[in-house]
Protein backbone atom coordinates (compact mmCIF):
# COMPACT_ATOMS: atom_id res chain seq x y z
CA UNK A 1 0.00 0.00 0.00
CA UNK A 2 2.58 2.48 1.10
CA UNK A 3 4.27 1.68 -1.72
CA UNK A 4 1.69 2.34 -4.49
CA UNK A 5 1.04 5.79 -2.41
CA UNK A 6 5.12 6.18 -3.02
CA UNK A 7 4.62 5.95 -6.53
CA UNK A 8 1.67 7.76 -7.21
CA UNK A 9 3.13 10.50 -5.35
CA UNK A 10 6.24 10.30 -7.81
CA UNK A 11 4.11 10.26 -11.03
CA UNK A 12 2.53 13.34 -9.38
CA UNK A 13 5.38 14.94 -8.54
CA UNK A 14 6.81 14.19 -12.45
CA UNK A 15 3.50 15.48 -13.90
CA UNK A 16 3.41 18.34 -11.75
CA UNK A 17 6.96 19.41 -12.76
CA UNK A 18 6.10 18.63 -16.40
CA UNK A 19 3.42 20.84 -16.37
CA UNK A 20 4.95 23.40 -15.05
CA UNK A 21 7.51 23.21 -17.36
CA UNK A 22 5.27 23.47 -19.75
CA UNK A 23 3.18 26.57 -18.19
CA UNK A 24 6.75 28.33 -18.24
CA UNK A 25 7.36 28.14 -21.79
CA UNK A 26 6.70 31.07 -23.99
CA UNK A 27 5.51 31.12 -27.39
CA UNK A 28 5.64 33.27 -30.40
CA UNK A 29 2.49 32.62 -33.01
CA UNK A 30 2.10 33.56 -36.50
CA UNK A 31 -0.95 33.35 -38.46
CA UNK A 32 -1.03 33.85 -42.29
CA UNK A 33 -4.09 33.75 -43.94
CA UNK A 34 -3.94 34.52 -47.83
CA UNK A 35 -6.93 35.38 -49.41
CA UNK A 36 -6.95 35.00 -53.03
CA UNK A 37 -6.36 30.58 -52.90
CA UNK A 38 -7.47 30.19 -49.30
CA UNK A 39 -4.06 29.06 -47.78
CA UNK A 40 -3.95 29.05 -44.14
CA UNK A 41 -0.31 29.36 -42.10
CA UNK A 42 0.04 28.79 -38.63
CA UNK A 43 3.16 29.10 -36.79
CA UNK A 44 3.74 28.09 -33.32
CA UNK A 45 7.61 28.23 -31.52
CA UNK A 46 8.78 28.33 -28.77
CA UNK A 47 10.83 31.45 -27.85
CA UNK A 48 13.77 29.34 -26.90
CA UNK A 49 14.03 28.15 -30.04
CA UNK A 50 13.75 31.22 -32.27
CA UNK A 51 16.18 32.98 -29.33
CA UNK A 52 19.00 30.17 -30.30
CA UNK A 53 18.29 30.32 -33.60
CA UNK A 54 18.74 34.18 -33.84
CA UNK A 55 21.69 33.79 -32.10
CA UNK A 56 23.52 31.17 -34.00
CA UNK A 57 22.90 33.32 -37.28
CA UNK A 58 25.46 35.48 -38.23
CA UNK A 59 24.88 36.34 -42.15
CA UNK A 60 25.53 39.76 -43.97
CA UNK A 61 22.98 41.76 -41.97
CA UNK A 62 22.48 40.40 -39.42
CA UNK A 63 25.23 39.11 -36.85
CA UNK A 64 24.15 36.98 -33.55
CA UNK A 65 20.73 38.90 -32.93
CA UNK A 66 22.27 42.42 -33.80
CA UNK A 67 20.89 43.43 -37.36
CA UNK A 68 22.59 46.24 -38.60
CA UNK A 69 20.00 49.56 -39.77
CA UNK A 70 21.08 51.85 -42.59
CA UNK A 71 21.45 54.76 -40.51
CA UNK A 72 24.98 55.89 -40.42
CA UNK A 73 24.40 59.12 -41.56
CA UNK A 74 22.00 60.68 -38.87
CA UNK A 75 22.93 61.08 -35.36
CA UNK A 76 20.37 60.33 -33.38
CA UNK A 77 20.15 59.44 -29.55
CA UNK A 78 18.25 56.24 -30.15
CA UNK A 79 18.74 55.47 -25.89
CA UNK A 80 17.36 59.04 -24.99
CA UNK A 81 13.99 58.79 -28.04
CA UNK A 82 12.81 55.62 -26.33
CA UNK A 83 13.48 56.51 -22.60
CA UNK A 84 11.33 59.70 -23.81
CA UNK A 85 8.35 57.55 -25.17
CA UNK A 86 8.72 54.96 -21.97
CA UNK A 87 8.22 57.99 -19.97
CA UNK A 88 5.86 60.24 -22.02
CA UNK A 89 2.20 59.97 -20.54
CA UNK A 90 -0.71 58.12 -21.60
CA UNK A 91 -2.37 60.18 -24.41
CA UNK A 92 -2.54 61.00 -28.19
CA UNK A 93 0.77 61.48 -29.83
CA UNK A 94 0.81 61.28 -33.51
CA UNK A 95 -2.97 61.55 -36.10
CA UNK A 96 -2.10 61.90 -39.72
CA UNK A 97 -4.91 62.16 -41.93
CA UNK A 98 -3.88 61.79 -45.51
CA UNK A 99 -5.24 60.86 -49.22
CA UNK A 100 -2.80 57.40 -48.44
CA UNK A 101 -3.60 56.37 -45.22
CA UNK A 102 -4.80 57.15 -41.94
CA UNK A 103 -1.88 57.28 -38.85
CA UNK A 104 -2.62 56.78 -35.48
CA UNK A 105 0.18 56.71 -32.26
CA UNK A 106 -1.32 56.52 -29.06
CA UNK A 107 -0.29 54.94 -25.19
CA UNK A 108 -2.44 53.61 -22.78
CA UNK A 109 -2.07 51.69 -19.89
CA UNK A 110 2.47 51.77 -20.90
CA UNK A 111 1.47 50.42 -23.90
CA UNK A 112 2.16 52.06 -26.85
CA UNK A 113 -0.59 51.55 -29.89
CA UNK A 114 0.78 52.32 -33.76
CA UNK A 115 -2.55 51.90 -35.94
CA UNK A 116 -1.99 52.26 -39.73
CA UNK A 117 -5.08 52.21 -41.90
CA UNK A 118 -4.18 51.79 -45.61
CA UNK A 119 -6.95 54.31 -48.19
CA UNK A 120 -5.36 53.26 -50.80
CA UNK A 121 -3.74 49.54 -52.11
CA UNK A 122 -4.69 47.04 -50.07
CA UNK A 123 -6.80 48.79 -48.11
CA UNK A 124 -4.84 47.43 -45.33
CA UNK A 125 -5.04 47.83 -41.29
CA UNK A 126 -2.55 47.87 -39.18
CA UNK A 127 -2.32 47.39 -35.45
CA UNK A 128 1.40 47.26 -33.50
CA UNK A 129 0.98 47.19 -29.82
CA UNK A 130 4.71 47.78 -28.17
CA UNK A 131 4.44 46.70 -24.39
CA UNK A 132 6.51 48.48 -22.05
CA UNK A 133 8.80 45.75 -21.69
CA UNK A 134 9.52 46.03 -25.72
CA UNK A 135 10.61 49.80 -25.05
CA UNK A 136 12.58 48.56 -22.49
CA UNK A 137 14.59 46.38 -24.37
CA UNK A 138 14.77 48.23 -27.89
CA UNK A 139 18.08 48.94 -27.95
CA UNK A 140 20.48 50.53 -30.96
CA UNK A 141 24.32 50.80 -30.09
CA UNK A 142 26.73 53.35 -31.72
CA UNK A 143 27.29 50.98 -34.62
CA UNK A 144 23.70 51.57 -35.91
CA UNK A 145 22.98 48.00 -34.88
CA UNK A 146 18.88 46.97 -33.31
CA UNK A 147 19.68 44.35 -30.89
CA UNK A 148 16.51 41.96 -31.89
CA UNK A 149 17.41 39.23 -29.94
CA UNK A 150 17.42 41.39 -26.78
CA UNK A 151 13.93 42.61 -28.04
CA UNK A 152 12.78 38.84 -28.56
CA UNK A 153 14.35 37.81 -24.68
CA UNK A 154 11.93 40.57 -23.70
CA UNK A 155 8.89 38.43 -25.14
CA UNK A 156 9.60 36.16 -22.02
CA UNK A 157 8.36 39.32 -20.34
CA UNK A 158 5.30 40.00 -21.97
CA UNK A 159 1.77 39.61 -21.31
CA UNK A 160 -0.10 37.25 -23.41
CA UNK A 161 -1.41 39.20 -26.53
CA UNK A 162 -1.28 40.43 -29.90
CA UNK A 163 1.72 42.07 -31.41
CA UNK A 164 1.25 42.63 -34.84
CA UNK A 165 -2.42 42.54 -36.78
CA UNK A 166 -2.40 43.07 -40.44
CA UNK A 167 -5.95 42.96 -42.40
CA UNK A 168 -5.48 43.50 -45.92
CA UNK A 169 -7.17 42.69 -49.45
CA UNK A 170 -4.91 39.99 -49.58
CA UNK A 171 -4.30 38.40 -46.90
CA UNK A 172 -4.22 38.60 -42.85
CA UNK A 173 -1.69 38.35 -40.76
CA UNK A 174 -1.16 38.18 -36.95
CA UNK A 175 1.50 37.67 -34.61
CA UNK A 176 0.86 37.14 -31.13
CA UNK A 177 2.52 35.97 -27.75
CA UNK A 178 1.13 33.37 -25.19
CA UNK B 1 25.94 -48.41 -25.26
CA UNK B 2 25.73 -44.74 -26.75
CA UNK B 3 25.06 -42.41 -24.77
CA UNK B 4 22.55 -40.10 -24.44
CA UNK B 5 23.10 -36.30 -24.87
CA UNK B 6 23.72 -33.26 -27.50
CA UNK B 7 26.82 -34.21 -29.71
CA UNK B 8 29.44 -32.32 -30.02
CA UNK B 9 28.45 -31.07 -33.59
CA UNK B 10 25.03 -30.41 -32.94
CA UNK B 11 25.72 -28.15 -29.61
CA UNK B 12 28.24 -25.89 -31.88
CA UNK B 13 24.56 -25.78 -34.30
CA UNK B 14 22.33 -25.27 -31.24
CA UNK B 15 24.78 -22.38 -30.09
CA UNK B 16 25.31 -20.88 -33.40
CA UNK B 17 21.49 -21.10 -34.16
CA UNK B 18 20.98 -19.84 -30.47
CA UNK B 19 23.45 -16.73 -31.25
CA UNK B 20 22.08 -15.67 -34.77
CA UNK B 21 18.62 -15.91 -33.03
CA UNK B 22 19.96 -13.07 -30.01
CA UNK B 23 21.57 -11.09 -32.82
CA UNK B 24 18.47 -10.93 -34.63
CA UNK B 25 16.44 -10.42 -31.56
CA UNK B 26 18.54 -7.24 -30.28
CA UNK B 27 19.77 -6.19 -33.26
CA UNK B 28 17.23 -2.97 -34.89
CA UNK B 29 15.86 -3.93 -38.36
CA UNK B 30 14.98 -1.65 -40.96
CA UNK B 31 11.87 -3.01 -43.11
CA UNK B 32 11.42 -1.27 -46.60
CA UNK B 33 8.29 -2.38 -47.97
CA UNK B 34 7.22 -0.80 -51.84
CA UNK B 35 3.96 -1.67 -53.34
CA UNK B 36 3.34 -1.04 -56.78
CA UNK B 37 -0.07 -1.68 -58.39
CA UNK B 38 0.20 0.29 -62.40
CA UNK B 39 1.59 -1.12 -65.03
CA UNK B 40 3.51 -3.54 -63.42
CA UNK B 41 1.93 -4.57 -60.10
CA UNK B 42 4.44 -5.80 -57.76
CA UNK B 43 5.38 -5.95 -53.52
CA UNK B 44 8.81 -5.68 -52.77
CA UNK B 45 9.43 -5.85 -48.56
CA UNK B 46 13.23 -5.70 -48.42
CA UNK B 47 14.41 -6.20 -44.28
CA UNK B 48 17.83 -5.58 -42.98
CA UNK B 49 19.50 -5.61 -39.84
CA UNK B 50 20.80 -1.62 -39.18
CA UNK B 51 24.23 -2.70 -38.51
CA UNK B 52 24.75 -4.61 -41.54
CA UNK B 53 24.04 -2.05 -43.56
CA UNK B 54 26.57 0.17 -41.36
CA UNK B 55 29.16 -2.28 -41.96
CA UNK B 56 28.45 -2.64 -45.57
CA UNK B 57 28.26 1.37 -45.62
CA UNK B 58 32.28 1.11 -44.08
CA UNK B 59 33.14 -0.30 -47.93
CA UNK B 60 32.28 2.30 -49.49
CA UNK B 61 35.45 3.72 -51.27
CA UNK B 62 36.40 6.62 -49.95
CA UNK B 63 36.96 8.22 -53.45
CA UNK B 64 33.11 8.06 -54.12
CA UNK B 65 32.47 10.00 -50.49
CA UNK B 66 34.91 12.76 -51.51
CA UNK B 67 32.62 13.46 -54.51
CA UNK B 68 29.80 14.26 -52.32
CA UNK B 69 31.17 17.64 -50.89
CA UNK B 70 28.42 19.15 -49.01
CA UNK B 71 28.20 23.14 -49.83
CA UNK B 72 30.40 25.04 -47.67
CA UNK B 73 27.32 26.93 -46.43
CA UNK B 74 26.06 24.30 -44.59
CA UNK B 75 29.48 23.87 -42.44
CA UNK B 76 29.54 27.69 -42.00
CA UNK B 77 25.59 26.99 -40.76
CA UNK B 78 26.90 24.52 -37.95
CA UNK B 79 26.14 25.61 -34.61
CA UNK B 80 22.78 27.18 -36.29
CA UNK B 81 21.43 23.86 -37.02
CA UNK B 82 23.24 21.83 -34.09
CA UNK B 83 21.46 25.05 -31.84
CA UNK B 84 17.89 24.35 -33.25
CA UNK B 85 18.01 20.66 -33.28
CA UNK B 86 19.15 21.02 -29.26
CA UNK B 87 16.31 23.68 -28.79
CA UNK B 88 13.40 21.85 -30.87
CA UNK B 89 14.79 18.66 -28.46
CA UNK B 90 13.96 20.90 -25.67
CA UNK B 91 10.59 22.48 -26.43
CA UNK B 92 7.95 20.95 -25.15
CA UNK B 93 5.57 18.50 -27.59
CA UNK B 94 3.15 21.00 -29.90
CA UNK B 95 2.03 21.20 -33.64
CA UNK B 96 4.88 23.92 -34.46
CA UNK B 97 3.86 24.48 -38.11
CA UNK B 98 0.06 23.97 -39.76
CA UNK B 99 -0.33 25.12 -43.54
CA UNK B 100 -3.87 24.80 -44.91
CA UNK B 101 -3.78 24.72 -48.67
CA UNK B 102 -6.58 24.49 -50.91
CA UNK B 103 -4.96 21.00 -52.27
CA UNK B 104 -2.98 20.19 -49.12
CA UNK B 105 -2.57 20.18 -45.56
CA UNK B 106 0.71 19.70 -43.70
CA UNK B 107 1.48 19.62 -40.43
CA UNK B 108 4.56 19.90 -38.39
CA UNK B 109 4.75 18.73 -34.70
CA UNK B 110 7.25 17.95 -32.21
CA UNK B 111 6.23 14.60 -29.79
CA UNK B 112 8.67 13.24 -27.10
CA UNK B 113 12.11 13.41 -29.13
CA UNK B 114 10.38 13.28 -32.55
CA UNK B 115 9.73 15.40 -35.18
CA UNK B 116 6.39 14.13 -36.85
CA UNK B 117 5.94 15.69 -40.54
CA UNK B 118 2.16 14.76 -42.00
CA UNK B 119 1.22 15.87 -45.41
CA UNK B 120 -1.80 15.48 -46.66
CA UNK B 121 -2.40 16.36 -50.38
CA UNK B 122 -4.62 15.34 -52.94
CA UNK B 123 -2.75 12.95 -54.60
CA UNK B 124 -0.57 11.46 -51.65
CA UNK B 125 -0.79 11.22 -48.31
CA UNK B 126 2.83 11.26 -46.39
CA UNK B 127 4.36 10.61 -42.59
CA UNK B 128 7.55 10.97 -41.51
CA UNK B 129 8.90 10.75 -38.27
CA UNK B 130 12.48 12.15 -37.54
CA UNK B 131 14.39 11.47 -34.41
CA UNK B 132 15.88 14.82 -33.13
CA UNK B 133 17.89 12.99 -30.96
CA UNK B 134 19.45 11.02 -33.50
CA UNK B 135 19.67 13.59 -36.12
CA UNK B 136 21.67 15.95 -33.31
CA UNK B 137 23.56 12.69 -32.65
CA UNK B 138 24.72 12.34 -36.16
CA UNK B 139 25.33 15.67 -37.14
CA UNK B 140 27.69 16.31 -33.75
CA UNK B 141 29.83 13.48 -34.92
CA UNK B 142 30.01 14.38 -38.67
CA UNK B 143 32.75 16.11 -40.44
CA UNK B 144 30.43 18.52 -41.93
CA UNK B 145 32.83 18.30 -45.45
CA UNK B 146 31.41 15.44 -47.31
CA UNK B 147 27.88 13.27 -47.00
CA UNK B 148 28.41 10.27 -44.59
CA UNK B 149 26.11 7.28 -44.75
CA UNK B 150 26.70 7.33 -41.16
CA UNK B 151 24.97 9.83 -40.41
CA UNK B 152 21.48 7.64 -41.90
CA UNK B 153 22.90 4.87 -39.23
CA UNK B 154 23.49 6.87 -36.31
CA UNK B 155 20.11 9.02 -36.93
CA UNK B 156 18.06 5.68 -37.21
CA UNK B 157 20.22 4.03 -34.33
CA UNK B 158 18.33 6.51 -32.26
CA UNK B 159 14.90 6.18 -33.57
CA UNK B 160 12.10 4.47 -31.76
CA UNK B 161 10.55 1.30 -33.40
CA UNK B 162 7.59 1.46 -35.68
CA UNK B 163 7.06 3.86 -38.96
CA UNK B 164 9.97 6.02 -40.09
CA UNK B 165 8.30 6.83 -43.17
CA UNK B 166 4.91 6.19 -45.20
CA UNK B 167 3.76 7.26 -48.69
CA UNK B 168 0.39 6.83 -49.71
CA UNK B 169 0.05 7.85 -53.55
CA UNK B 170 -3.49 7.74 -54.95
CA UNK B 171 -2.40 5.45 -58.00
CA UNK B 172 -2.15 3.02 -55.21
CA UNK B 173 1.48 2.95 -54.46
CA UNK B 174 3.15 2.83 -51.09
CA UNK B 175 6.26 2.99 -49.66
CA UNK B 176 6.66 2.16 -46.00
CA UNK B 177 10.11 2.25 -43.93
CA UNK B 178 9.48 0.82 -40.79
CA UNK B 179 12.04 -0.03 -37.63
CA UNK B 180 12.03 -2.73 -35.60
Amino acid sequence: MTRKITAIAAAAILFAGFAVATEGTRWINVNVSEHAEGTNVEVHLPLNLVMSVLRSVDVDNFHRGQIDLDIDDTDVDWAEIFAAVKEAPDGQFVTVDSHDAKVNVSKQGGTLFINVDEIDGDNAKVKVTVPVEFMDAMSINESSQIDVAALLESFDRLPSGDLVTVESDDANVRVWIE
Amino acid sequence: MRERGISTIGGILLAGLAGILTAVAITDWAVVDIQIVDPDPMHIKVPFPLFIANVASSFVPQEALDETEVPPELAANKELILAAVTSLLEAPDSALVKVNAPDAHVEVSKIGDNLLVAVDADDATVRCTVPLDGVLYALEQWDWKTFDPDLIFDTLGKADNGPLVTVDVDDGTKVAVNLW
